[in-house]
Parts: C-alpha cells; structure tokens; sequence
C-alpha cells in the first residue's frame, strides 16, 4: 500500500544523511514493529512515511504509484501520523477528536457519533470536555491515538504511542489497533524503543540502526519453546547450540530478550552467581554514543552485550578474541 | 510647570465642550489609522506567515529587509512618498498629495514591515508539531495555517495592536504627504505639533491625552480578548 524506494533523506541543517533505506513497504493490514534506539531514524522514516516529509532522493509510492506533492496533500487524508510527543489543539478534547472530522466535512451529530465511539474505545470518553492543560501525559497520548483513529485512516503510524502510558492504557490501545486491523485492514506501523511492546504486538518486527535497516534481529531476542513446568522455577530453554537458563513459570511459545546491559564481558569464566556463562569470540565492536561499545560475540548463538569503551580497552577485546558472556537467570525477560 | 496645569484644565475644558474641530481631528485619525491598519496587517500577516513557514530561495534575505524595514525613518518615508505623488512624480496622477490617502499610504508602508516581521516571529514561536498534526489530520496549507494562527492568536492580536499603535502615533510621514491640513488631513499628531509650536498648550495637551486615551483603549481590547482564551 504504501512504499519506499532507494530513499535517503539527510538534514537539512548540516546534511547529515539519516536515513538510508532500499525498500520499506506497508502492505495493508500489515502491523510493523520499528525498533531501534533513540536517533535511529525511527521518527524521521514515520515523518516520510506520513507524507509529511519528502525524501532528498527516491521515492514514496501509494498503491503502486509515485506520490507527487498534489497527491501527497490528498494522501495524507487516508495516512495519519501520531507523533512521539503529540501535541493537542486548543480547545477540548472534543475539539481535538473532532477536528480531522470537521475537515473531512462530516456533520456534527456524525462527527459527534464519531468521536465519542474514539473515545470510548481509547478510554478517553471522561475527557472530552477538558482543555489540554489539564490532561497528563499519558491522556495526551490516548486523545491523539483517538484523535487518528476517528479518521478511520488506511495507515496509522506511530512514534512510541504508550511511552508514557500505563500498562492497562497501553494494552487497551494495542487492542483498539489489532480490532481496526482485522476489522477494515488498517496498516499499523509502530516505532518503538521497548522491545518487549513491538515483540508483543507487532507481527513484523523490523530493526532499524543508524538510519538503515539491519538484517539483523534486534539484539539478544530468541523464539523459544518453554518446557512444562518443572520442580524448580529455572528452566531450560534451547536457543540454538545452547540452552539458556531462564527463571519463570511460563511455558510454551515464547520470546526471551536478554538486555545487552546486563551481560557481564569477561576474556575467561568467572566463578559468579551467574547461571548463564558461554563462551566464544567477538565477531564484531561497534562504537555507540556516550562512550559505550556493542560487543557481539558468537557463543553458539550470536549475542551482543554494551560495555564501556575503557573496559574493551582493558580486556583487550578486538574482533576474534576469545571472550566469555554471563548474566543471570533473573535477568532473562520472557514475553 | 504651571503651564502644564493650565494645559490639563484646557484640554479637560475642550474634550467637555465637544469641540467640533477635535472631535474632526480624532475621527480623521481613528478613520486614517483603522484603514491603515487593515491594509498593513492585511498584506502584513500572511506574509509573515509566508517567511516563518515556507522555505524559498531569498527568504533570509527578505527577513532581513523585513526587520531593517522596522527602523525606517518616518520622514524618509514621507519625502521618499512626496517625490512619487507630488504632480511630476511617478503616482502624481493619483492626486493624492495632501489627502487622507496619502497619509495611509504612508502608514501602510510604515506598519507593513511590523506587521510581517512580528507575525513571522510569532509564528516561528508554534510548537511546529501544530502544523504538522494539522496536515497529517489531513488539513490544507489554508487549514493548517489557521490551526497555527490560532496557537498564535495573542501573539498576533498584539502585532496588530503594535501596527495600530505605530500608526496612530505617527508624526513624520504624516506631516509631508498630508500637509497638516485643517479639516481635511490634520490628525492628532500632527495637530499636537503645530499648536504646541503656536503655543496653544492647552489645546495641545487635549489631543495628547485623546491619543494616549486611544492607545490605552487599544491596549484594553486586547487584554479582554487574551483574558477569554486560556486553553
């Protein structure tokens, strides 16, 4: 449905080049995970996608066909973009929900109709005679999320919707979007930096790093087949060559992340509380900001750990030094 | 400093006396400066809005001539008007030299860069991600463009009230292209300086308190409208 080709699209400020991307197509009902850390160009690929932006060189294509900055004004009536930090309009709630509505020339009694079906839904419906300085963070965001929803739009995309929402708020709002998506076919594509929610919600995760997509997964997420309960709450789980030991009571399908923060780098095993120690070589080191360093290492599976800049240095890691990655039981997320 | 004493109790005397020739001057001034007003913030404000919000070649450009424009001497503008519509100038077929027109062409030309220069400025202070939500809820430039116009709707009611204020108290243009002509182009300003200079105080000091009367009469419309909105 929607489309990008061969695109790359720098700054305008200082020309650097942000995002970096061969193809990225939105198939309808498609709900896409983008992952990546803050600065990947996450935010910039959802501006492009939206319409709101053009890229400096490829294209954006809309049912197969080019969009033109004529058909980018009439599309963007059909493909709506709810940004990180939504901002409200002034005036109510009501206001707020009803404005895409009021463009689109709809009456106010259906416009009224409408809107307060959006509301409901997103659980805002107690908010809709209030102004947007009285609303928290999180009710910002569910307006804005119902807001794009009563629009009924063909592609709705969105910057970390629930970053400042609570689990219940967030799992209403994954819900909305999965009913709209199997109800008329809408295409959801949603960045986020929370692994753990675009591995629960999406069913296409793609990972993005330094404006361009890795064929990677992202780091340290494994699909795994939880034995049965056993008599201790560890259990075994195999992901690849090893078996890693994970403390929960789940059982079945599932996905362990291992946060790469939470690996300790060693050169041999130590004698730890840890119950995971594999060892193996670095494969890669890739410089990160604020002075830290990804370390991936091939350990049966290929795992990646951040560490300091100043304790590569010390341990002497380059690529192919036989290294030893361990962390604990404890710290194995299971979603 | 009795002098100012006898020019408060003249001035209170002539606005009670419903004096026909002030109350003349003051609708003159009020009628020069509504129209001048609405022309300058007229053209003056979507070209703000053009300046803030577009990206076109020479736009940094025309910012600068825009702001250098706030300082333009009043004078200057008025000799550089009397030389278009005096009777051999470029426009003297216009007749407008010593009319009314004249002086809201002046003012026009005075206010406009205000106009532009404080409304791109307000407009540059939206959060940008208004226009954005605007266009990707679908709205057109015009929509979007409201929807910004309405987060900067005190910024821009004080523009208009910074445009109307420099024209009403406008003294320089006035005097050349209108010619201070009595009944027919004499406003406040111009009327002040010519009775001081006749050393009619008094008479003076009543149109000075008329216009800093209009000025704050101004000023107050505008703290009701900011005063409504609070959302």
């Amino acid at each position: 449905m929607l489309e990008l080709r061969s695109v790359r699209h720098r700054y305008e400020t200082n020309g650097r080049l942000v995002l970096d991307l061969d193809a990225f197509a939105v198939p309808p009902g498609a709900l896409i995970g983008i992952v990546g850390h803050n600065g990947s160009g996450k935010s910039t690929l959802l501006r492009l996608l939206a319409l709101l932006e053009r890229p400096a060189e490829g294209e954006v294509r809309f049912e197969g066909k080019p969009v033109t900055p004529r058909d980018a004004r009439a599309l963007r009536r059909r493909v709506t973009l709810v940004e990180q930090r939504p901002v409200l309009f002034r005036g109510t709630v009501r206001d707020n929900l009803g404005y895409g509505l009021r463009i689109r020339g709809v009456s106010r009694a259906d416009a009224n109709r409408i809107l307060e079906t959006a509301a409901e839904r997103l659980g805002v419906q107690g908010l809709l005679g209030r102004a947007r300085h009285e609303l928290s963070d999180g009710e910002v965001q569910r307006v804005a999320v119902a807001r794009a929803l009563a629009i009924t739009p063909d592609v709705l995309l969105l910057d970390e919707p629930v970053s400042s929402a609570d689990r219940a708020a967030a799992a209403a709002m994954y819900r909305v979007l999965d009913e709209e998506r199997r109800a008329r076919g809408l295409a959801v594509c949603l960045a986020s930096h929370q692994l753990e929610d675009a591995y629960r919600w999406a069913d296409d995760i793609r990972a993005i790093a330094e404006g361009k997509l890795s064929p990677v997964t992202p780091e340290n997420l494994f699909r795994v087949e939880l034995p049965p309960r056993s008599a201790g709450a560890a259990k075994l789980a195999r992901v690849g060559t090893i078996a890693i030991t994970v403390a929960t009571e789940r059982e079945g399908p599932a996905i362990l992340g291992v946060p790469p923060t939470d690996i300790f780098v060693s050169r041999q095993p130590l004698a730890s509380s840890a119950r995971n120690v594999f060892s193996g070589k670095v494969t890669r080191l890739a410089h990160a900001r604020a002075g830290t360093v990804h370390v991936t290492a091939d350990v049966g599976v290929e795992l990646v750990a951040v560490v300091t800049e100043e304790a590569v240095r010390e341990l002497g890691l380059v690529p192919g030094s036989p290294v030893t990655f361990a962390f604990k039981a404890s710290a194995v997320r299971v979603f | 400093m009795d002098f100012l004493g006898d020019g408060l109790r003249r001035a209170a005397q002539l606005l009670l006396s419903t004096d026909a020739e002030v109350y003349g001057i003051v609708l003159l001034t009020l009628k020069v400066a509504l129209v001048a007003t609405v022309i300058a913030c007229g053209l003056g404000l979507p070209a703000g809005f053009l300046l803030a919000g577009s990206r076109f070649w020479g736009r940094r450009a025309a910012l600068t001539v825009v702001n250098t424009a706030l300082a333009f001497p009043t004078v200057v503008v008025g000799l550089l008007l009397y030389g278009l519509l005096s009777r051999r100038g470029p426009l003297g077929g216009l007749g407008w030299l010593y009319s009314w027109r004249a002086i809201v062409l002046g003012d026009v030309v005075l206010a406009l860069p205000i106009a532009a220069a404080l409304s791109a400025a307000a407009v540059q202070g939206v959060d940008p991600r208004i226009r954005r939500t605007a266009e990707t809820l679908g709205a057109g430039a015009w929509r979007a463009a409201w929807a910004v116009a309405r987060e900067a709707r005190f910024a821009l009611a004080a523009v208009i009230t910074a445009a109307f204020g420099h024209v009403v108290a406008e003294i320089g243009s006035a005097m050349i292209v209108g010619g201070n002509v009595r009944g027919q182009t004499r406003t406040l300003t111009t009327a002040v300086a010519l009775y001081t200079s006749q050393g009619d105080f008094g008479f003076a000091l009543a149109l000075g308190v008329i216009l800093l009367a209009l000025a704050l009469l101004v000023n107050i419309a505008l703290q009701v409208l900011q005063g409504r909105g609070h959302a």
